[in-house]
């Protein structure tokens, strides 16, 4: 135990004076996370602070054209001009100026659009109650629709689909108050249709949930963990890399010639880098709870579970030091150690929901993330930080990190052992 | 085998993966207690893959080592205390002072901490590193960095003493310096097996030297003796040139 204290004083010198490496460690995902948190709540703000710039002129005086005013207000997506300096636009205006970027959106509903199809609308009733053939001649109806071509395709559908089913809804109304109209005038017995507007269905959507709990993730719920675990994950070129160096200087050849064994070598360094991986979630827990509500994000909740989120961070910190360690003795200089630990921790965590979460990716990609040990650690993050999750329904996700660590270590020791040794 | 010597090889094979030419063919060394013994070898004849084996860090074919009449073969545990390397890198960490070092590598040989740091001031005032000791080695010139790492092989007082070219690139002085304190050394009666390419240094202070080529030893003895056996040279590097050839040797 004396000697192993020696191997630990030895590491923790050589890990305080690697100054890039702890600035590596701390200051880099402490940026990331405030950074990847506010661009992601950016985002989300955009839909949610109805600032999508519309330049509405609504030439119709009729019941069409305030139904879609009413719509689009209500909406709360919108932030909608009437006018250019003072003045309403004419529909060549409304088109420069959407194509100018200043309006995502422009919408121009001509003047009589109401009348017209309650015009249309009669001359069918009228032909169907006649009894003839032929189809009545019916006046176009039409209103524009300008687009910024930036705009995102799946945007613009459903500003499509919404204003086409609001048209629909009045175009059913005047029917359905026409035919009441004719009904009545040759019916001993009036009818009435005041009130039925058909809206019986109503679509309710909602966000699934679990025992009364989100299943989606806010900004601050999903980056936290996930670039806490990108961070812990990091440290394997830090790690590998100071294997590789002891190895090349021949310090570590000088060690194995002293009475201590090759796994008390790597438990040492397993240690102090674990104590590293623990202070990195610590100080990220602190960030997602004090530093992002300076920036107006919510606070970080911790759950109710304190232990769940010690084991995970535990469990995680095993998984990325076995990692480690085995990239630091497969590999034969630190270049080819600290390129391969960066660009596989960093597909680690494309595909384990750190930068893009998992519920937004493709199912083919849903699957794929499964294989990441960063999935799993999130995966642990967010039934402790959304379902409230105690330690037994975290077990599956520590056990997958723990026996990943695992084996990465015993490589490590298989590996080494055959090389070093050569047998 | 006997327990006579402090180091004994004997037809010492070693192949590595992957090569069909043997590195250790029938190695024998015999290296009697209390000598200062100079193993000289030109590149490539097996030199670092014997000490190497000796020390326990790689595996043999076949043969027998023993350090001090115990076989490595039965387990290092009880060995390693026995000898201290001195590698021919600067096997120290460049990042950590001169002191820190020699307290990591004497804790790690289980020396107490008070008999450590007597131990560490005392071949520090030796080397003449007294003034440096909390300097870090990356400062350090060659030769003071030669000089630590001859004093962490040394900080456990070891019976034997391995030395792989301790001398190379260090200036006149650093090296007159080293060598005389290997002579102290010896004379206190450490077992040295000194490695080199410098054969007037083993000619100055070993007591008996072996050549090696192809993976072997093929002559061995005093330096006078083999001086004298072979009559026609008049020091040691004509007789390692006569023995071993005049073509160069490329280690790769």
């Amino acid at each position: 135990m004396k000697k192993f204290r020696y191997l630990l004083y030895k590491d923790y010198l050589l890990l305080k004076r690697d100054i890039a490496g702890l600035l590596l460690m701390f200051l880099m995902p402490a940026v990331l996370v405030v950074l990847m948190t506010l661009l992601q709540e950016s985002t989300y703000r955009v839909l949610k602070d109805a600032s999508v710039p519309l330049l509405l002129v609504n030439k119709d005086k009729g019941e069409l054209g305030k139904a879609i005013d009413k719509e689009i207000e209500l909406s709360g997506i919108f932030k909608i001009d009437r006018h250019i300096k003072g003045k309403e636009p004419t529909q060549e205006q409304v088109e420069r100026e959407v194509a100018g970027s200043k309006y995502t959106l422009g919408i121009y509903i001509p003047e009589n659009t109401t009348e017209t199809i309650r015009r249309n609308v009669v001359k069918y009733v009228m032909t169907a109650f006649s009894g003839a053939e032929e189809l009545p001649a019916i006046d176009s109806v039409g209103f524009v629709i300008f687009i910024d071509p930036t705009t995102k395709m799946s945007f613009s559908s459903y500003i499509m689909s919404t204003l086409k089913e609001r048209t629909q809804k009045i175009e059913f109304e005047y029917i359905l108050k026409e035919i009441t109209r004719q009904v009545n005038e040759i019916s001993p017995i009036p009818i009435s249709t005041a009130g039925f507007y058909g809206d019986q269905v109503v679509i309710d959507i909602r966000n699934a949930r679990l025992e009364g709990k989100d299943m989606v993730p806010n900004p601050v719920q999903h980056n936290v963990p996930a670039w806490s675990l990108f961070a812990v994950f990091f440290i394997v070129i830090s790690l590998s890399g100071s294997i590789i160096r002891e190895r090349q200087e021949g310090s570590f050849s000088r060690l194995l010639t002293m009475p201590c064994s090759y796994t008390e070598y790597l438990l040492s360094k397993a240690v102090v880098f674990l104590i590293v991986t623990l202070l990195q979630f610590g100080l990220m827990l602190l960030i997602g709870i004090f530093v992002l509500p300076w920036f107006g994000l919510e606070s970080l909740n911790l759950g109710s579970s304190p232990m769940a989120l010690i084991l995970l961070a535990l469990s995680a910190s095993i998984a990325a030091i076995g990692y480690g360690i085995a990239i630091g003795n497969i590999a034969n200089t630190f270049h080819q150690s600290s390129v391969f630990g960066a660009i596989s921790v960093v597909i680690m965590a494309a595909i384990g929901g750190v930068w893009v979460p998992t519920f937004v990716m493709s199912e083919t990609l849903r699957q794929i993330s499964k294989l990441s040990p960063m999935h799993w650690g999130l995966s642990g993050f967010m039934d402790v930080f959304l379902l409230d999750a105690g330690i037994k329904a975290i077990l599956p996700e520590c056990a997958a990190m723990l026996f990943f660590g695992m084996v990465c270590f015993s490589v490590a020791i298989t590996f080494n052992y055959r090389r070093r040794l050569d047998v | 085998m006997s327990n006579r010597y402090a180091i004994e090889t004997e037809n010492l094979k070693k192949t590595y993966k992957g090569k069909t030419h043997p590195t250790l063919n029938g190695f024998t060394l015999r290296i009697p207690y209390g000598s200062l013994f100079g193993l000289l070898a030109p590149n490539g004849a097996g030199k670092t893959t014997a000490i190497n084996i000796i020390c326990g860090l790689r595996k043999y074919d076949s043969g027998k080592v023993r350090i001090q009449g115990r076989d490595i073969s039965a387990g290092m545990k009880q060995i390693r205390p026995l000898f201290g390397l001195v590698p021919q890198d600067i096997a120290l960490f460049p990042t950590l002072t001169a002191y820190e070092n020699l307290k990591i590598f004497g804790g790690l040989y289980g020396i107490e901490k008070p008999l450590l740091e007597k131990r560490i001031d005392q071949l520090l005032e030796l080397f003449d590193l007294t003034e440096s000791r909390h300097s870090f080695i990356n400062r350090f010139s060659g030769g003071m960095k030669r000089r630590v790492n001859m004093i962490a092989g040394m900080l456990h007082a070891p019976e034997i003493l391995i030395l792989d070219e301790p001398t190379v690139g260090v200036d006149a002085q650093s090296r007159r310096m080293i060598l005389e304190k290997l002579v102290e050394i010896n004379r206190q009666g450490t077992t040295i097996l000194f490695i080199s390419h410098y054969l007037e240094e083993a000619q100055q202070i070993c007591s008996q030297v072996a050549f090696m080529d192809n993976g072997s030893i093929i002559s061995q003895g005093s330096p006078e003796h083999l001086i004298a056996e072979h009559n026609i040279c008049d020091d040691l590097e004509s007789v390692y040139l006569l023995l071993t050839g005049k073509r160069i040797r490329d280690n790769t």
